[in-house]
C-alpha cells in the first residue's frame, strides 16, 4: 500500500497543498489534472527525487520503482541497448545476464531490433517503448509514468496505451499514471485523482468522477462543454426562456452540466422518454480530429459532438432547423 | 533588395578584416626566414611554453571549474549573479591590471609566499597563474550553459534506474554535456595562449611567445619580430584547425 499523508511542498510559486492519498498494490491510479496541476512534481515526490516540506509518503521506501517521463528521457549519448541495460549496469550485474534481460524484454516490447540504434533515430513511439524498456528490465514493483502519452501521434497513443496496460494486467505491478488527459484516464484508471493546483479535489472510480463533477472547474475540465448556473424549481432550471430538466428537485445556487456526447440531434421531435427536447437552429458546425462539433441555438448555446458519418447523412448546414435531445440523466447538478 | 547578398557581402567585410592583417604577415616572410625561425631554439621553446603553460590553466580549470559550472546552471542561491558576475570580471579588466592584481596576491612580497616559502614571479607556474586568471571564464561560462541545456530530468531518470548522484553527473551530465565543455575548453587554451597583459607583468621570463615577439618588436623592430610572429600563427592555427575538426566529427 502507498499511503501520502498530508503532503505538503512549496515549489517556486507554486504548492502542493495538504495531499493524502492511498493507493493499493497492483492498483492502476491514474492522477488527472491540468498542466502545471503539480503532476510531476507530485510523481517525482513518490519517487524521492523530492521530499515533501512536510507529511509523509509511506510504502514506497527501498521498493523499485520505474520513473517514466513523457519525452522519454533517453540519454542521448547512448544506443538503445545501453539506455536499457543503465540500470543494470548500475548495480553492476554479469554482463552476459544483462544482455539476456535486456534483450527479452526488447522483444516483449517490438524493439528488438533496435537496440543498436541511436536514439535521435527513433520514432515517438519506439522512444517511448525504449524508456518503458528501460524501467521495466529493472522489474519494478511501482510505475510511475508522467503523461507517457502526451508526445505521441493519435494512433501511436493508442498502441502505447494498449501496451501499458497489457504489462499492467500481466505483472500487476501498482501503476501511478498523471495525465491531462481525461479520456486516457478514464480508459485506463482503476481509480481517477483529479488535481487542481495542487489540491486533491476528487479521488473515486472513473464513472464516479466523470458523471459527479465535484466543481465546475472539474466539469470544464472533464470536457463537459455545457456548462449553466441558476436556479433549480421543482426539477427545472430556466435559462433564456428554456426550461431543463434536472435529477435535482431545488437548488438556490447550481450549475448543471450536460457533455457534448450525450445529446442527440434529430430533424424531427422525437416521441421519446427523454425530458429535455429543444428546437434551435445550426449556428456553426467545427471539424475535430475524430468528430465533428455541432453548435446549436436553443436559446442558449450547446455544444454537441456527433460523428463524421451522422454529420454527412444529417446535412447540418448552417441555420438549419435541428432539435437538440437530452435526458435528465445527463443533466450533472453541483453546487456553488 | 535580397538579404542574402548583403549579408554576404557585410560578413565578407568581416573576414577581410581578420584575413588581410594575417596573410600580409605571412607573405612578409620568405620561406628561408620562416624556416630558420622554425627551427630557432629559443622561440621553439617558447612557443611551448606557452602551449604547456595555457594546458596547465585549462586543466586546472576544469578540475575546479566544471563543478562550479555544474552549480551555476542547477542551483539557485542568494548571491549567484554575483558570482556569475565575478566570473566575468577577467573578460572585462584590462589585462595588464589584472596582472597587478595578481602580483599583490602572488608576488615575491606577498602573504602566499611569506607563508610557503614558494615565489612563483618568473616561473611557469606565474604563467599558467596569469593564463588562469584571464581564460577562466571561456570554460566556465561554456561548460555552465552546456549544463543548462540538460533537462534535470535525464538526471532524475539516472537516479531513478538506481544510480547514486555522483554516478548520475559522471554517467549522464557530464558526457551530455561534453561538447560544450570541449569547445570551452579549446577557447579557453586559446585564450591562455594569446595572453599577454598578465603574463608579463607575472612573469616576463620564462618568455611565452607573445611577450618574445612584444620584446623582439621593441628592442629590434618589426623585421625581426616577424618570423617570430609567423611561426606562432601557424603553429595555432594548425593546432586549432585538428582540434575543431576532431571536436566537430565528435
Amino acid at each position: 500500500m502507498i499511503k501520502l499523508d498530508r503532503v505538503f511542498k512549496n515549489y517556486g510559486d507554486f504548492q502542493i497543498q495538504d495531499l493524502s492519498l492511498e493507493v493499493g498494490p497492483g492498483e492502476y491510479f491514474v492522477i488527472l489534472g491540468p498542466s502545471g496541476a503539480g503532476k510531476t512534481l507530485l510523481l517525482e515526490m513518490m519517487a524521492g527525487l523530492e521530499a515533501p516540506d512536510s507529511g509523509k509518503i509511506m510504502g514506497l521506501e527501498r521498493r523499485r520503482i520505474g520513473l517514466i517521463y513523457q519525452d522519454y528521457m533517453l540519454f542521448p549519448h547512448m544506443n538503445v541497448y545501453e539506455n536499457i541495460a543503465y540500470g543494470l549496469t548500475i548495480r553492476k550485474e554479469d554482463k552476459q545476464k544483462i544482455k539476456t534481460q535486456v534483450e527479452a524484454v526488447s522483444k516483449q516490447l517490438g524493439i528488438a531490433d533496435l537496440l543498436s540504434r541511436k536514439i535521435t533515430t527513433l520514432s515517438g513511439g519506439e522512444k517511448q517503448r525504449a524508456a518503458i524498456a528501460r524501467a521495466m528490465v529493472m522489474r519494478p514493483e511501482v510505475y510511475l509514468l508522467d503523461e507517457p502519452t502526451a508526445a505521441l501521434d493519435l494512433s501511436t497513443k493508442t498502441q502505447i496505451q494498449r501496451l501499458i496496460l497489457e504489462l499492467h494486467k500481466k505483472d500487476r505491478p501498482t501503476v501511478i499514471h498523471v495525465t491531462h488527459d481525461f479520456e486516457e484516464a478514464l480508459a485506463m484508471g482503476d481509480r481517477i485523482g483529479l488535481l487542481f493546483s495542487g489540491q486533491l479535489v476528487q479521488n473515486d472510480t472513473p464513472e464516479k468522477v466523470f458523471n459527479h463533477p465535484v466543481s465546475k472547474k472539474a466539469a470544464d475540465f472533464l470536457g463537459y462543454k455545457n456548462v449553466f448556473s441558476g436556479h433549480i424549481e421543482s426539477h427545472t432550471m430556466s435559462i433564456n426562456g428554456i426550461d431543463i430538466t434536472a435529477p435535482v428537485e431545488k437548488a438556490d445556487k447550481a450549475y448543471i452540466a450536460v457533455r457534448s456526447n450525450d445529446i442527440i440531434l434529430s430533424k424531427k421531435k422525437l416521441e421519446s422518454s427523454a425530458r429535455n427536447a429543444f428546437p434551435g437552429r445550426v449556428v456553426k458546425s467545427i471539424k475535430r480530429t475524430n468528430h465533428v462539433e455541432v453548435i446549436v441555438d436553443i436559446g442558449v448555446w450547446l455544444y454537441v459532438d456527433i460523428t463524421y458519418q451522422s454529420y454527412h447523412e444529417m446535412k447540418l448546414r448552417p441555420d438549419a432547423r435541428i432539435w437538440a435531445i437530452f435526458k435528465t440523466q445527463a443533466v450533472k447538478v453541483f453546487l456553488h | 533588395m535580397k538579404i542574402k547578398p548583403v549579408f554576404y557581402f557585410l560578413g565578407t567585410l568581416l573576414i577581410l578584416f581578420i584575413m588581410v592583417p594575417l596573410c600580409r604577415m605571412i607573405f612578409s616572410v620568405s620561406p628561408l626566414e620562416a624556416g630558420i625561425a622554425f627551427v630557432e631554439k629559443e622561440l621553439i621553446s617558447s612557443i611551448f611554453l606557452t602551449l604547456r603553460a595555457s594546458l596547465w590553466a585549462t586543466l586546472i580549470a576544469l578540475v575546479l571549474g566544471i563543478p562550479l559550472s555544474f552549480v551555476l546552471a542547477r542551483h539557485h542561491f542568494f548571491g549567484k549573479k554575483v558570482i556569475e558576475g565575478l566570473i566575468d570580471i577577467p573578460v572585462v579588466i584590462p589585462h595588464t591590471a589584472a596582472g597587478i592584481a595578481l602580483l599583490m596576491v602572488w608576488g615575491r612580497e606577498s602573504v602566499f609566499t611569506k607563508i610557503t616559502g614558494i615565489s612563483i614571479p618568473g616561473t611557469e607556474a606565474a604563467v599558467s597563474i596569469g593564463m588562469l586568471f584571464v581564460s577562466l571564464p571561456f570554460l566556465v561560462n561554456s561548460a555552465k550553459e552546456g549544463f543548462k541545456m540538460i533537462d534535470v530530468r535525464y538526471e532524475k531518470t539516472a537516479v531513478s534506474l538506481g544510480a547514486s548522484q555522483w554516478k548520475a553527473f559522471t554517467s549522464v551530465s557530464l558526457p551530455m554535456a561534453k561538447k560544450s565543455i570541449v569547445s570551452g575548453s579549446i577557447m579557453m587554451w586559446a585564450r591562455g595562449i594569446s595572453e599577454f597583459g598578465a603574463v608579463v607583468i607575472l612573469a616576463y621570463h620564462p618568455m611565452t611567445a607573445p611577450v618574445l615577439i612584444f620584446e623582439r618588436f621593441q628592442n629590434f623592430g618589426l623585421e625581426y619580430a616577424a618570423p617570430a610572429t609567423v611561426v606562432l600563427i601557424l603553429v595555432t592555427l594548425v593546432i586549432f584547425v585538428v582540434l575543431r575538426a576532431v571536436g566537430d566529427k565528435q
